[in-house]
């Protein structure tokens, strides 16, 4: 055994586990140091800037954007956290009975996913268009819309166009995840049960879903995940418009840097997703880790 | 989950039922995908027509045409290719050394290493993108493809390592071992013999990461700000900026930009497929 503690091994490990660190690690410690301090264009290159303590925090939350993006932020997430994982679940399911080309199908959906970002938003911002656009021409002609819906113009709209495009563009990875996980669970106890009088529905409350709880728990976090980086689709979409009424944290983060250049108002609201997106990461860790431990 | 449902339906046309409404669901579901491949091959006055054509009536190349010669098209997916290839290979590189460590080292190690990649891999780029622009600022970096390679390939190294790392613990270390009493040294036994085992997962791992990269927009649209090295991504959404866009250009453009994907895909499906499902959530 002496080779599997050879040094090669740890060089092998410490590259890449290094390159993460310096490219992502450092630049969001970066990012929280720069939302206590005092950022400028002038500052911009140097490490030592002025310390303002809470300011960039209290300015954020004193500013009503803010608040906005934040409650449209969890909006987001939740609906697809909530959209993904009963959407994949159903097809999930359904792809698992036995019929010619289940297999074919299901892994013909993934293509959405290879997608893009920048691709699904160019095409759904052509399919959303109010007057020339396929929705409104499709809900028109199955009656169930008066007029056009404005669904990128409209702030009470944009939200709910936003959201249906990213569930569209993710579910399907979140559907292999799920039809992974019910393929693993072994055919004899849908039969016993079967035997012992259990019907669909039983079989599918009292074993299907209790072996998926560990997995639907994984993908809820790693929807959450996607969700947080949804930034090329949103930026095609709409840019987080009208009125921020679509706009999410990551997205109005660059914007107050990129496009006011209040970098450290930019850092602060960076620093707010950042402890978001890491706690549900802790959580994603635990239940993965048990996974693989069970 | 078929048993004792079969009284009223035969077997045979409850599969049959299945398949259509499968095949009908997923035509529904990928429509989108179909409405951008066809619109670049619509005239200027049917991309508006009213009610929409669902095949084009006069199929023609115009936008193609214009999307070559006044876009440049050809230049951006140069620049994409650029990009997403070192990426790619960067990413293999590293992925296959880090993930054959984890498999074979038994310490604590791992799993602290484990847990460092898992909770890396969550940021979105959006907030990297600001602190990483200031530092490759100062390193005068900036408007260089290396910029954009190296920021790259931190998204997609992590989804490597997290994929390829089950992969490497299912081939058995005894294979080594025996090279070893042959005279083999650990990265001999790691290049001649692991390696060429994981030549069909390496082949998916790389197709994603390659995706991934060539679709990247976050990293080039903030690290790159001329014209002539932005990848086709920032190419699309210059296009759509405008209020009004010509959307038969725009999707021509798109489908285009997009077809090395869709084959990549369509080539490696299965792979693809069993490969998430065995790496992803291990």
């Amino acid at each position: 055994m002496a080779q599997i503690r050879s040094p090669l091994l740890h060089v092998f490990l410490l590259a890449p586990v290094f390159y993460l660190l310096a490219l992502i690690g450092f630049p969001i410690l970066y990012n929280i140091a720069m939302s206590f301090q005092e950022v400028t264009l002038g500052n911009l290159g140097k490490l030592m800037r002025p310390f303002v303590g809470l300011d960039n925090f209290r300015e954020v939350i004193a500013d009503p954007t803010f608040r906005k993006v934040f409650v449209n932020s969890l909006v987001f997430v939740s609906v697809n956290v909530v959209g993904q994982v009963s959407l994949g679940l159903l097809a999930a399911l359904f792809f698992a009975e036995t019929f010619a080309g289940a297999h074919f199908l299901r892994g013909l959906l993934l293509a959405t996913w290879m997608l893009p970002g920048l691709v699904v938003g160019a095409l759904w911002k052509w399919m959303f268009a109010s007057q020339y656009g396929v929705v409104n021409f499709v809900l028109a002609a199955l009656h169930l819309t008066g007029g056009p819906i404005h669904w990128l113009s409209d702030p009470a709209v944009a939200m709910t166009a936003v959201t249906m495009a990213h569930v569209w563009y993710i579910m399907p990875f979140s559907m292999i995840l799920i039809a992974a996980a019910l393929t693993a669970i072994p055919q004899e106890l849908y039969e016993a049960a079967a035997l012992d009088g259990a019907g669909p529905i039983a079989r599918f409350r009292y074993i299907a879903l209790p072996a998926l709880k560990p997995t639907l728990l994984a993908v809820a976090c790693l929807v959450t995940i996607y969700s947080m980086r949804a930034f090329d689709m949103i930026f095609a979409l709409t840019q987080g418009g009208p009125l921020d009424s679509s706009n999410v944290l990551p997205l109005l983060s660059y914007q107050f840097s990129f496009q006011q250049f209040k970098f450290g108002i930019g850092a602060a609201v960076g620093t707010f997703a950042v402890v978001f997106v890491f706690a549900v990461a802790l959580v994603y860790v635990r239940t993965v880790k048990h996974e693989a431990r069970a | 989950m078929t048993v004792g449902r079969s009284t009223f339906l035969s077997k045979r046309t409850r599969r049959l039922v299945f398949s259509v409404l499968g095949f009908a669901g997923v035509a529904i579901y990928l429509f989108p995908i179909y409405w951008m491949l066809i619109s670049g091959f619509k005239s200027s006055a049917e991309i508006f027509a009213n009610p929409p054509t669902f095949f084009p009536r006069a199929p023609n190349l115009d936008a193609f045409h214009s999307v070559f010669v006044q876009e440049n098209i050809a230049r951006y997916l140069l620049n994409s290719i650029i990009i997403a290839v070192p990426v790619t290979l960067l990413t293999l590189v590293l992925g296959s050394m880090g993930a054959y460590a984890m498999s074979r080292i038994r310490s604590r190690l791992v799993d602290v290493a484990l847990v460092v990649v898992l909770l890396l891999q969550v940021f979105p780029e959006a907030l990297i993108a600001t602190p990483i622009f200031i530092i490759f600022k100062s390193m005068g970096l900036l408007n260089t493809f290396p910029a954009v390679i190296l920021a790259t390939t931190s998204k997609t190294l992590a989804f490597a390592l997290v994929i390829l790392r089950p992969m490497f613990l299912q081939v058995p270390s005894e294979l080594e071992e025996a090279s070893y009493v042959d005279g083999c040294t650990q990265f001999q036994a790691f290049w001649r013999i692991v390696l060429p085992l994981m030549r069909a997962p390496l082949l998916v791992v790389g197709a994603i990461c390659f995706a991934q990269a060539y679709g990247q927009f976050v990293y080039p649209i903030t690290l790159l700000n001329q014209q002539h090295l932005q990848p086709g991504s920032v190419g699309i959404y210059a296009f759509i900026g405008a209020e009004f866009a010509d959307w038969h250009r725009v999707m021509a453009f798109a489908s285009i930009y997009v077809l090395p994907i869709l084959a990549i895909f369509l080539l490696l499906q299965r792979n693809i497929v069993s490969g998430l499902t065995a790496g992803a959530l291990k």
